[in-house]
């Protein structure tokens, strides 16, 4: 099982969204994504994104607006 | 009610209210209501990138300059409004609303940050962006708010072809966007 981080801090959206899909494609089903985000939109389409492509997806709030997004490729 | 239940139900409330984003159906309906109760209030259809003639104005003003030459200040009606100043305003008055609940939302969510300018790409892609976006609402008499959703609310036709256009820009723009920002 693999892990890759992607800072996305202080990127504006849709920009985290098209970081992650094109991390996601670099990976292998089982391996895990985190992404930084600190711009609240991608909080809402990331994990959107994530489930509807039928990956798991989990959300930590680590600070003032500012989250970490765990993704792991299920399929 | 003990005294734990109503801590949760505070929290629960304070969750869905304004922690987490609401759904885009709610903020559609919310948006529609007051559009309707502005319209039929004031008379007149919203917008918010028009007021930015006056802003602007004032600030000219402010500084000892004179506007009164703009070709937009020449039309007597627009330059009795800037006389009337920022409170004097509705619309105005309505602008500075907008930013101070959206500050309040952020504040009261725990959401509010400054962000770190991430790159000299960004940088530029946000002055050239905004620079375009305000050229081009003033050229077009509205934003997305006076032009598209005002306009297609009341069924005006520059409304719908206002949406096809801005349409047609969203997709040049997300491409130039994956091509130079990511």
């Amino acid at each position: 099982m693999q892990e890759k981080e992607l800072d996305c801090l202080g990127e504006a959206c849709p920009i985290p969204l098209v970081k992650a899909e094109k991390a996601m494609n670099t990976l292998e089903v089982g391996d895990l994504l985190i992404i930084s985000i600190d711009h609240s939109c991608a909080m809402k389409n990331l994990p959107e994104w994530a489930r509807d492509n039928g990956h798991n997806v989990e959300i930590e709030e680590t600070g003032e607006g500012q989250w970490e997004v765990f993704i792991e490729k299920c399929k | 009610m003990s005294n734990e239940n109503q801590q949760s139900l505070v929290s629960s409330l304070y969750e869905r209210f304004l922690k987490n984003p609401w759904p885009y159906y709610t903020g559609a309906v919310i948006l529609a209501v007051l559009n309707v109760a502005l319209l039929a209030a004031s008379g007149k259809p919203w917008g918010i990138s028009g007021i930015f003639n006056y802003w602007g104005g004032m600030i000219v003003e402010l500084f000892g300059g004179s506007v009164e030459n703009w070709l937009f200040f020449k039309n007597p009606k627009h330059l009795k409004l800037l006389h009337k100043g920022f409170w004097g305003n509705p619309g105005s008055v309505r602008d500075f609303a907008i930013i101070i609940a959206a500050l309040m939302t952020s504040l009261l969510a725990g959401q509010f940050k400054f962000k770190m300018i991430k790159s000299w790409r960004q940088f530029a892609a946000a002055v050239i962006g905004g620079l375009f976006m305000g050229y081009g609402a003033m050229i077009a008499f509205g934003c997305n708010i006076g032009g598209l959703f005002s306009g297609t609310a009341s069924m005006s036709l520059h409304g719908w072809v206002f949406m096809v256009f801005i349409f047609l820009g969203g997709l040049v723009g997300s491409k130039i966007l994956v091509k130079y920002l990511l």
